[in-house]
């Protein structure tokens, strides 16, 4: 097991920069989530990490040494592709044994550790079938024990599971996540589903357009982003707009909502978010005190959503989203004037971004 | 001194290619600049001593009406042959791609195309014998019509003819039923749901669209047909004199060397001009 | 379906069958002639096999046949193997100056022969390698290398890089993946590249034509030089041997290349 690190990375195709100065950390024994819209590069720093594509400049260290003169088949990776690239005239467990045939290990050995794997993956007995005979969740799970079976130190995982139907893909998640946990291994994990990230994580990175925007743990990114973009590429997040002051954030028609940490100093440009989940929706107007948010405003739609109701409030122009609970519903009504409250901790300020 | 991953990519790439691009260069592109440094010479270095430079051999193409003649002559000889395969073979591959489908279109295909793989010698040989007189044709004839007939074909144009649009025909057929077959159906079925009627869909969607693979057909027997020997010798005799002739001539009868890899060379840079010119069309063909 | 399209279609089929009699009608001419008593080709058709047996006897022939199988088997396990290994990097690597090397491949197929040949007489006269078998066989290998080339190229198209790549992150040295993965999927166009040097070398006379020495040379050339002299049936019966020879090869390669491409 081994800590991964890329520092100052980038990358270039042609004209484009696909890396811009990326650095990162991979804790050891952690699975990290890389995430990002398509184009971000999480894919390519994955293949530069593994050492199919190099780095215009920067380096990429492998257990705190750098591999540059390291070729792909002797990084002691593991990988697990998108199509999972599973050898075709080969048998489930040749495919698995392939790694540790290359490495010339004893047959019997060889035996062992593949039925070992193939159990971890809950395919035991399927050895002798070949990738074709297979459903799309089977072939995973051999393209998963193939990977790690020559017990690599880094796991590197391209967007596994997005060939997946959501319910396949959603056992999977846990499946992934208990093998994680059971070998240790660290691992590296791209993926553009962001709940699939939260869930799977221990640490999160962020891409957009090369650069890394934000890293942290899955609940410091959410209750915490950075700017605009990780607050809205994470979950749903309302944005309100008004004149930033020392005390809060002042509104066209003077109402206050103050800061979440107490008074900031004057002249920043900031934005102030809420999530809809941390908002508490009333037909009548509630109370006020110092470390409240509260705002009116009229109720544009109120839409059933199975666990919960989607409220679209008109404050001042914008549209607000709020959720409500299924049985609430029955109160509202299109055009009423309802109130917006929720405490001033659970609002987050944003860098302009 | 360790390579770094990308040196090595670069140098397993460089073993793994180099064998053929050697053996390429060695048999192709050297002797193509020997041949034009050769023709500047005037005698083989190789036979004498006495040689020196001179564009002797080039001024000879032009000097006698002879070999600008025959260059015509074999031109002429591209461009009808050229033309005949192209009318003939493009119904043919239409046919084909459009109208024939499954596992016959496969074995008809597969058919057509077979002879053109079978040595070239060979089959211009089987023409001699159909097209001399008393031989099948007269009989055929006989057979069918009371007329009592003598058709000799042999040692004629239309014999080399004949001989070179059955050699190269499968050719135009092939990259013709390649690029009518890369043409997608949903795209005549959306013609034909707006209206059009089908000359209209062939002129303006099916005709453009197989130019490429018309266009690359036509250039690879026009070049190879503008130096063809052995057709023209068996099937033309005394009329079978062409460029290519007079070429093969320099190196087998007459060992002027020099003057055979000049008028090589005029015939290399008349193919290559006629190469670029139809290339912006080639780059979309298969 | 509607009796205006029937007529088009029908025409069209015997449009294709009226090709086809026109192609193969002088082969089979020539097939019927080798069996035919008469050495002038004259009617009524008698059946013998003796020119067969003089062909089988007459030894300038049959060595030169013999020559040109075993020039053809050279040939294509030297353009087979070198031209895998070049098809495998330009599928693998991208690298500067791939374009021209792609360009490179076109000139033996696209040059007239005629002014191949010559070259090749030339240059190797020059540089010593004169004439003969060694000659024949250097340009034999360079005109099929680049069929071999596009046939098997064409083949890696539908081979999934990933594959290569999975295998690589395992460990594989290039060579492993090169043996355990790669050929096993392209073995049929490697095949079928195989088939179509063989062919492209035995059928091959221009290029021969040049570069054999006059006692020792290919069988196309023997036949031509015949003919010129003057037409003895067992011409016929050699050359029926062949075509039927070339067209089985071929018949073979299509087994595993398809022509009209992959649909």
């Amino acid at each position: 097991m081994a800590e991964v690190e890329v520092r100052n990375v980038t990358l270039r195709f042609g004209a484009l920069k696909a890396l811009d100065d990326v650095s990162l950390v991979f804790p050891d024994g952690q699975f990290f989530g890389l995430l990002g819209p398509s184009g971000s590069g999480k894919t390519t720093l994955l293949r530069a990490i593994a050492g199919f594509i190099f780095p215009d400049s920067g380096s990429v260290l492998i257990g705190g040494a750098p591999v540059e003169h390291v070729p792909v088949e002797k990084r002691e990776i593991g990988m697990m592709f998108q199509s999972y690239a599973l050898f075709p005239n080969m048998s489930v467990a040749d495919n698995i044994a392939f790694g540790l045939t290359v490495r010339r290990v004893a047959g019997a050995e060889i035996r062992r550790r593949v039925g070992e794997v193939l159990d971890l993956v809950q395919l035991g007995g399927l050895g002798d079938r070949r990738p074709h005979q297979l459903s799309g969740g089977q072939r995973q799970r051999v393209a998963l024990a193939r990977a790690i079976v020559t017990r690599p130190r880094v796991l590197l995982l391209d967007e596994p599971l997005s060939a997946l139907d959501k319910a396949l893909r959603v056992d999977m998640q846990v499946e992934l996540k208990r093998i994680q946990r059971e070998i240790g291994i660290t691992t590296l994990f791209v993926t553009h589903d962001q709940e699939e990230a939260l869930t799977l994580s221990d640490r999160i990175g962020i891409l957009r357009d090369g650069r890394l925007v934000q890293e942290g743990t899955p609940r410091d990114m959410y209750h915490h982003p950075g700017d605009r973009f990780t607050a809205s590429f994470l979950g749903e997040t309302n944005f309100i707009e008004g004149r930033a002051e020392t005390d809060g954030l002042h509104l066209a028609d003077g109402t206050l909502l103050p800061w979440p940490d107490g008074k900031r100093p004057a002249g920043e440009t900031l934005t102030l978010a809420v999530r809809p989940e941390a908002i508490v929706l009333s037909s009548a107007e509630p109370d006020r005190s110092d470390d409240r948010a509260v705002l009116s405003g009229t109720l544009q739609q109120a839409v059933f959503s199975g666990a919960t109701a989607i409220c679209r409030v008109d404050v001042m122009g914008a549209t607000l989203k709020v959720l409500v609970k299924n049985h609430e519903l029955a109160d509202l009504a299109a055009g009423q004037t309802v109130w917006l409250s929720w405490p001033a901790a659970r609002s987050m300020v944003l860098r302009e971004a | 001194m360790a390579l770094t991953a990308r040196q090595t990519n670069a140098l397993r790439a460089g073993v793994l290619l180099s064998p053929a691009y050697l053996w390429l260069t060695v048999a192709v592109f050297l002797p193509l600049s020997a041949m034009l440094f050769f023709s500047f010479l005037s005698a083989a270095p190789f036979t004498t001593d006495d040689w020196h430079f001179t564009t002797s051999n080039y001024t000879a193409f032009f000097s006698r009406s002879l070999y600008p003649d025959l260059l015509g002559r074999s031109l002429l000889l591209s461009a009808v042959v050229t033309l005949c395969c192209v009318i003939i073979g493009y119904p043919c591959a239409y046919v084909l791609a459009k109208q024939i489908k499954g596992r016959s279109r496969e074995a008809l295909f597969l058919l057509i195309i077979l002879p053109f793989w079978s040595n070239s010698l060979v089959r211009i040989f089987s023409w001699a014998i159909v097209l001399r007189g008393n031989g099948i044709i007269d009989h055929t004839i006989e057979a069918i019509l009371p007329v009592d007939v003598s058709i000799n074909l042999m040692f004629s144009f239309p014999a080399i003819v004949i001989g070179l649009v059955h050699s190269y025909l499968p050719y135009v057929i092939l990259t013709c039923y390649l690029a009518l077959q890369a043409i997608d159906d949903t795209l005549i079925d959306a013609a034909r749901s707006l209206g059009a009627p089908f000359h209209t869909i062939f002129v303006r969607l099916i005709l453009p669209l197989s130019l490429p693979g018309l266009a690359a057909g036509a250039v690879l027997i026009f070049v190879p047909v503008a130096g063809s020997f052995m057709e023209p010798r068996i099937l033309g005799g005394r009329m079978g004199t062409f460029y290519g002739t007079v070429i093969e001539d320099q190196f087998v009868a007459v060992f002027n060397w020099p003057l055979g890899a000049a008028l090589s060379f005029i015939l290399l840079a008349v193919v290559l001009v006629i190469l670029g010119a139809a290339s912006p069309v080639l780059r979309h063909a298969r | 379906m509607s009796p205006r399209r029937t007529w088009p279609i029908a025409a069209g089929r015997v449009y294709v069958g009226v090709i086809l009699f026109f192609l193969y009608a002088p082969i089979m001419v020539m097939a019927l002639m080798s069996f035919n008593a008469s050495e002038f080709y004259a009617f009524p058709l008698h059946f013998t096999l003796d020119w067969y047996r003089k062909l089988a006897g007459n030894a300038p022939i049959i060595s030169s046949a013999w020559r040109s199988v075993w020039i053809a088997i050279v040939t294509t396990a030297i353009a087979t193997t070198l031209g895998t290994a070049a098809s495998l990097a330009l599928f693998r690597y991208d690298f500067p100056g791939k374009r021209v090397l792609q360009v490179m491949l076109f000139p033996p197929i696209a040059i007239p022969w005629l002014i191949i040949g010559t070259a090749m007489l030339i240059f190797f006269f020059w540089v010593g390698i004169g004439r003969g078998t060694p000659a024949v066989i250097l340009g034999h290998v360079a005109l099929a290398l680049p069929y071999v080339i596009v046939v098997v190229s064409a083949r890696l198209q539908t081979f999934d890089i990933q594959l290569e790549e999975a295998a690589r992150s395992l460990g594989a040295s290039s060579w492993q993946v090169t043996r355990a993965v790669t050929l096993p999927w392209i073995a049929s166009g490697v095949v079928a590249g195989a088939l179509f040097a063989f062919a492209v070398s035995f059928d091959q006379f221009v290029v021969s034509y040049f570069l054999a020495q006059p006692g020792d040379a290919t069988l196309p050339v023997v036949i031509y030089t015949a003919i010129r002299k003057g037409f003895t049936p067992e011409i016929n019966a050699i050359s029926t041997i062949i075509i039927v020879i070339s067209m089985a090869v071929m018949l073979a390669a299509s087994r595993h290349f398809k022509f009209g491409g992959e649909r």
